[in-house]
Parts: structure tokens; C-alpha cells; sequence
């Protein structure tokens, strides 16, 4: 773990930063579980997205781990001559995964139909979009296939995989949260990737070789459900049984 | 029926509770003696009997009269406070608008029902979702607000008194935090004064979540001020002998005051200094020494101590020129 040069006063302020958001992390923890009562209702059998979601996950940023992302921002702009926008006023929405909720799924292709419900459901929360949602993505057909079903992507570099809602209460307060959508698959290399080479990348230049592996292993794999899903449809309808349904005048539910 | 409790549904009229959990320190009795005097000074006072107990009622209003209104409270045309809120308890929609009974000059009651227990009883879930952000959650804890706002707006009144009953539960959490002001009897025993320590942290609690919530409150959702400001409070019930405050009760009065101070004032004011803009030493409105048989008669005829047939004259004079001396400081102080 290499750490950043950065000065006195900027280090200072820093501190006054992580104080304040451990001083009103509650605000956000309490919106947090608001967004959380809506979505776990939502997701009990038989709702709709009790077939679309596998589980879900929610934390609060570790105090330590927002000191080393401002670190890493201040370090970066202070390279570049400058300064980054971020004060008091402002951190709790410059900085948007303080109170970050995961929805975790089982095959990329059910994007289209989670996000179709999941907006609804914000809506219902009484919450905004931050900003349009948007895939982390590193291959042609992810992006082909988010941007078909009216998200934008954005590249990935480190390979990571994921739909990013970042999101805010309709009420006077500003402040955000972080809605992060992935396939199981994802959740693994994610997991694995967050614990041994974020953000600071492995030393070992085998862990940082068989994590972007990983990557491709995992991508293969939501792929591959995605495959089975849609033959086993395919078959689904053709299988003579149906047909005979069909001819028959069946109600075609 | 009544409008979403926007600034300008709110009305002019000042709310206030007259509220310790220690029971039996008099706030009935203060309620409508304080009422008469305001209304003696030209003011029009709206009386809501908000504790299920009923005291209020059962002291202002005859007995024949209470039965039938508990009686038909669940029609249509329902008087009591709990056939304003039970549309809000079904889910059926906003309060309805009930006439409050003008029971003595200028002086209106909304009358309690033992049924409020089950409005209570539905507050407690719905401050969770108030938190949840649920408008639903808002739209109950702010009913009784709703109210009061439009009683007060049709009847000109000037300043309403929550009659609390003596717990710290969701419903006088409710009201406390849709009250502007707020006073604190104490009789001069030892568990009155003990409750004052519960009662300025229970507020600051109140007051703290309120503000969290408040803070995410989904926008057009009705909300309550949040902000009970101590105007301060009034010894009573204690015995005098030959113009002196008896001794047994004496020693009890310095200890009110310091309590006021240390678990009042001081733990009101470590939140916001306006919540508690007198010191203890300052903030005492009024005693009421014990009136005994005048006191027993008012509450049994249904009037204020001054127009009590009971007592002698200089009983009842007295009487009343100490609810008109408080009567002038809450003027003075909410002015």
C-alpha cells in the first residue's frame, strides 16, 4: 500500500471532513434504511421482483475508507495544481457512496425488467436520481445490451461490472446515496477485488493477474446463465405441448 | 376535509400543553382556570381534551351530556376528538372537522373520548414511518395539528391548551412537538419533582428525532413546528397558614426551582437557548396554593374557582387573582 504525499493543511481539512460526515452519518443511514423498507417489501414472494432479485445488501462507508478516497482525490488534484471541490457543504453529494445499497441478481439480461421496476419503486421511496444511472462495462456486447435497454455505460478499466443508481430524498436535505446492481457472479470478483486490490492494486503481480481472470471467469458466468435462461425459454415455447396450447386458443399467459 | 398543515393552515392562535407525567399535579385544574382568565382578558380559548382519561371533559361538561356524545362519537356526526381523527385511524382520508362546544364565555372545548387510546395506538407505527419517510406515517402524527389548526381558524381563537394525560407516549409526543410553548406544573412532592428529570430529556429526544426527520421529510408531507419553547412553571398544591407558605411545603420550593434549572432549563438550552429563554429562577409563572374546598366544588360544578358556589369570597378573589396573574404572564411572555 503506497501512500499519497499530500500537506499539513489539506490533511487537516481532510479530518474535518471524515468528523463531519461521522458527525451526521445518521442522516444518512436513516435514509439508507428508508430505501431499504420499499425494497424489501418489494421483494417478498410473490412480488414481481422476488423473481428478479436474488438478495440485497446495505452498508455505511467506513470513516477510514472515506479519509483514504479524499486522500487519493486530494493527491490526485494537488498533482494536477489544483484543489478538489469538496467542503462541509457539499461532501454529502460530491461523495455518493457514504450510504451505499446493493442489489445483488442472478444474470445480466434481467437488467432491462429490474431496472423497468426499480425506478417505480424509488419513485415510491419518495427519492430522485442523482443522476441518470449508469453500467460499468468493459466489452462490446455489455455495452450493446445496457445502452439497448436505455442505460449508459461507462468503461471500466479495472473490469469491474455493475448498474450505478446514485440517488437522493425528495426533502430539503442533500444528500445521496449509492444503489450498485450486479449479477452474483459479479458480486465475487467484486468481493474478492474490494478486499486484496482496492484501491490500492495488489503487489503481487500473480493476485493482480488472477483478479482480472477472475473478472473474465465471472463475466463468463453471468453469460453463460444468460445463455441457459434463454434456451431454456427457447425450448419453452417450441416444445409441442405449447404449440398445442397455441393452436388450441390458449389464454397465452 | 381540512388542509394539508401548510404555514398559513397553521393559524395565528398560540398552542400550548400544560404537561408533567407525573399525574395528579393539577393540569386539568390549571387548563380551565387558566382558560377563564384568558378569557376574562379578551382572549378566545380552545380547550382540546387530548388525554383518553377525559378528565377535562368529565370537569367542564354534565355527565348526561359526556354519555351522549361517547355514545354517538363513532356516527357521522360525532362530537368528540376522536370522531375528528378516526377517519386518519380507518385510512379513510384527512380529520373531520367537529364543532368544539363553547362551554364558558369565549372559552371552547373539543371534547375528550376514551377512544383516543386507539388513535394513540396507531401514532406509535406511524412515527416509524416517519422515519421510513412514509407519507402516511406524516399524515397521521400530524392529524391532531391539522386539527387544532382549522378549529382554531374558524372559531378566531387565540390560544389553545392541550389537555395532556401524564405519560410519555406517542400521542403527547405528538402534541408537544405541535406545541409553541409548554408548562410544567409541579406539586410540591418528592416524585413531581423526580419527573422533571425525565421530562426535559424525554423532550430533547423528541425534539432531536422530530429534527431528523423532518430534515428527510419527503416534500408536501404536513409537519409539526418540532420546537416546544418552556414558558415556564407553577408550583401548586401547597398548604398556607396565616399568610405563609407551611413549612412541610416550603422546603419543597427551592428544590422545584433547582430542579427546573438543572433538568429543565439547563438541558433545554445545551440543545438551543431559545428553547429555554428564562433561568429557572426566572421562568416561575404563578403559584396555586391548595384551594382546597373551592377547588373541590369547581371541579364538581363544572366552573372555574372564581365563579365556584362554595367557599368564602376572599377564597374564590384569591383564586382568581392568581389565574389572572398567570393569565397575564403567558400574554406577556408568548407576545
Amino acid at each position: 500500500m503506497t501512500t499519497e504525499p499530500i500537506n499539513a493543511a489539506d490533511t487537516e481539512f481532510i479530518d474535518r471532513l471524515v468528523a463531519h460526515y461521522v458527525a451526521n452519518q445518521g442522516l444518512i443511514r436513516r435514509f439508507l434504511e428508508s430505501v431499504h423498507v420499499q425494497i424489501a417489501d418489494a421483494i417478498v414472494d410473490p412480488e414481481p421482483l422476488s423473481k428478479l432479485v436474488h438478495s440485497v445488501k446495505r452498508r455505511m462507508k467506513d470513516p477510514s475508507h472515506l479519509k483514504d478516497k479524499l486522500i487519493r482525490k486530494f493527491a490526485a488534484a494537488q498533482r494536477l495544481g489544483t484543489r478538489p471541490d469538496i467542503t462541509q457543504e457539499n461532501l454529502f453529494v460530491r461523495i455518493n457512496d457514504l450510504g451505499g445499497y446493493r442489489i445483488l441478481h442472478l444474470h445480466t439480461r434481467q437488467m432491462g425488467e429490474l431496472h423497468n421496476a426499480l425506478l417505480p419503486l424509488l419513485d415510491q421511496a419518495q427519492c430522485d436520481l442523482f443522476e441518470p444511472p449508469f453500467a460499468n462495462i468493459w466489452d462490446e456486447e455489455s455495452r450493446a445490451y445496457f445502452e439497448g435497454i436505455g442505460i449508459r455505460t461507462e468503461v471500466n478499466p479495472r473490469l469491474y461490472s455493475s448498474v450505478h443508481y446514485v440517488i437522493q430524498p425528495r426533502s430539503a436535505t442533500r444528500i445521496t446515496c449509492e444503489i450498485q446492481v450486479r449479477t452474483l457472479a459479479d458480486e465475487i470478483w467484486g468481493e474478492i477485488d474490494h478486499s486484496i486490490n482496492y484501491p490500492h492494486e495488489h503487489e503481487n503481480v500473480a493476485c493482480r493477474e488472477q483478479i482480472r481472470a477472475l473478472a473474465r471467469v465471472a463475466s463468463s458466468c453471468s453469460r453463460l446463465v444468460d445463455s441457459i435462461v434463454a434456451s431454456h425459454r427457447d425450448w419453452l415455447e417450441r416444445r409441442p405441448e405449447t404449440q398445442e396450447h397455441n393452436e388450441a386458443g390458449g389464454d397465452g399467459a | 376535509m381540512v388542509d394539508a398543515n401548510t404555514e398559513s393552515s397553521r393559524g395565528r392562535a398560540i398552542r400550548l400543553a400544560i404537561f408533567n407525567h407525573k399525574g395528579g399535579v393539577g393540569k386539568t385544574t390549571l387548563n380551565v382556570n387558566i382558560a377563564a382568565a384568558l378569557a376574562s382578558l379578551g382572549k378566545r380559548i380552545l380547550l382540546v381534551d387530548s388525554d383518553p382519561q377525559c378528565n377535562l371533559t368529565a370537569y367542564l361538561i354534565e355527565e348526561t351530556v359526556v354519555d351522549d356524545l361517547l355514545d354517538n362519537s363513532d356516527s357521522d356526526n360525532g362530537k368528540t376528538i376522536w370522531s375528528a381523527l378516526r377517519p386518519v385511524v380507518e385510512g379513510r382520508g384527512d380529520v373531520r372537522a367537529v364543532a368544539p362546544i363553547e362551554r364558558l364565555p369565549n372559552v371552547f372545548v373539543l371534547p375528550g373520548d376514551i377512544r383516543l387510546s386507539e388513535f394513540e395506538q396507531e401514532l406509535s407505527p406511524m412515527w416509524g414511518e416517519c422515519f421510513q419517510r412514509k407519507p402516511r406515517g406524516f399524515r397521521g402524527t400530524a392529524a391532531l395539528s391539522q386539527l387544532v389548526g382549522y378549529l382554531t381558524s374558524q372559531h378566531d381563537i387565540d390560544f389553545v391548551f392541550y389537555d395532556a394525560g401524564p405519560n410519555i407516549g406517542a400521542l403527547n409526543r405528538a402534541l408537544l412537538l405541535d406545541c409553541d410553548y409548554f408548562i410544567v406544573p409541579a406539586a410540591c412532592d418528592l416524585f413531581s419533582i423526580r419527573a422533571l428529570k425525565t421530562l426535559g430529556h424525554t423532550l430533547v429526544g423528541w425534539m432531536s428525532d422530530w429534527k431528523t426527520i423532518v430534515e428527510l421529510a419527503p416534500t408536501g408531507v404536513p409537519l409539526l413546528p418540532g420546537r416546544p419553547v418552556f414558558l415556564g412553571y407553577i408550583p401548586q398544591r401547597f398548604r398556607v397558614y396565616g399568610g405563609d407558605v407551611a413549612s412541610s411545603y416550603a422546603r419543597y420550593l427551592p428544590r422545584i426551582e433547582r430542579s427546573v434549572t438543572s433538568d429543565l432549563v439547563t438541558v433545554l438550552r445545551r440543545v438551543n437557548p431559545a428553547l429555554a429563554p428564562r433561568s429557572g429562577s426566572d421562568s416561575e409563572l404563578g403559584q396555586i396554593k391548595d384551594f382546597g374546598t373551592i377547588a373541590n366544588a369547581a371541579q364538581a360544578q363544572g366552573s372555574p374557582m372564581k365563579d365556584v358556589s362554595a367557599g368564602t369570597p376572599e377564597q374564590r378573589n384569591d383564586a382568581e387573582h392568581a389565574f389572572l396573574e398567570i393569565a397575564q404572564k403567558i400574554i406577556a411572555r408568548t407576545s
